[in-house]
């Protein structure tokens, strides 16, 4: 089964490189989506050598890791990986994230934050963000994880076909958590650690994740 | 009554303006139809307007004709408001499609 880790950059010519370096020898092939970033991501990223889709204009990390499955799947992915580009993750984690998947056990796999492993998250993130996120999740969508907000996952071919990612902002992670439910996909959690550099998603980004969840529900 | 004849002219502007906008072409049959009929209704709402504080008030309504026009017409900005809000996530979906298609092409 091939690998493929879909990596969605934005302005992060810090990590990149790094990130790169780490995630590369444990993947079959990494993809950055270099999502219209203003920086020297896309010059980094292409002196890597490796495969990368360049967005002209920024659309979302939701529409980056859309592009990243299309590409993946036309190029023969047993299995997807989600990953960030800031640091934050551990490649190292990737196997245990990709286990339940190889030995036929999910289709696909959600990292969590909340499972056991230490992360060093900001007071009010784990206090009030997360379990906002948690409230908004099952009020919306009807539906939560341990970890309600994870951008760490792992997805098998079949999974990925049918997740379709419309949320082109940071709502997608919800949005998965959702399509995974109603496809009927056999879900697992993984804990998994998260480093924090910088605070991520604030209330203001929690509050938009709500308006597009809101407004989806609206119209579709 | 004066305050009528002055809706009714700008009333007139507007629909002059719009004919002169669709002589141009600058804007299409559908969407200078909605406006014909807006601006048309809003005439004839001025024309019959003692006619409408009578159902008004039959209507139990306390306020006058002028001011259910008023409600009306922002319910119906909300309306239009809404409608150029699903315009709007129509629109960046399908510029995210567009990005796609070229980032995947290259």
């Amino acid at each position: 089964m091939k690998t493929f880790c879909i990596i969605p950059a934005y302005n992060e010519e810090k990590n990149i490189s790094q990130v790169i370096a780490k995630v590369k020898p444990l993947v079959d092939e990494i993809v950055i989506v270099d999502d219209g970033s203003i920086d020297k991501t896309y010059e980094l990223a292409k002196s890597a050598g490796i495969t990368i889709l360049h967005h002209i204009i920024n659309r979302g990390q939701g529409a980056a890791l859309a592009t990243g499955n299309q590409y993946a799947l036309a190029n023969g992915a047993g299995i997807i990986i989600h990953f960030d580009a800031d640091g934050q993750f551990l490649a190292e984690e990737i196997k245990d994230v990709i286990a339940p998947l190889r030995s036929g056990q999910a289709d696909i796999v959600f990292g969590s934050r909340f499972l056991g492993k230490k992360s060093n998250m900001p007071r009010f993130k784990k206090y009030v963000i997360i379990p906002l996120a948690h409230l908004a999740n099952r009020i919306i969508i009807g539906k939560t994880l341990t970890d309600p907000q994870s951008g760490f996952r792992a997805l098998t071919r079949t999974g990925a076909k049918k997740i379709k990612i419309e949320q082109d902002g940071m709502a997608h992670n919800s949005e998965i958590i959702f399509q995974a439910f109603n496809n009927k996909l056999r879900i697992t959690e993984v804990p998994i650690t998260v480093i924090y550099h910088n605070f991520g998603q604030r209330l203001g980004g929690g509050l938009k994740i709500i308006k597009d969840l809101i407004l989806a529900r609206l119209i579709n | 009554m004066l305050q009528q004849v002055l809706a009714l002219i700008i009333i007139a502007f507007f629909l002059a303006r719009l004919f002169w906008q669709k002589q141009k072409k600058q804007i299409n049959a559908n969407e200078f139809i909605f406006w014909l009929i807006f601006w048309l209704l809003a005439a004839a709402a001025i024309i019959t307007l003692k006619w409408i504080d009578k159902i008004v008030d039959k209507l139990g309504f306390s306020g006058s004709g002028i001011d259910i026009l008023l409600y009306v017409a922002i319910i119906i900005l909300f309306y239009l408001i809404f409608r150029l809000r699903l315009r709007l996530v129509k629109i960046e979906k399908d510029i995210t499609k567009i990005v796609r298609s070229i980032a995947i092409k290259k």
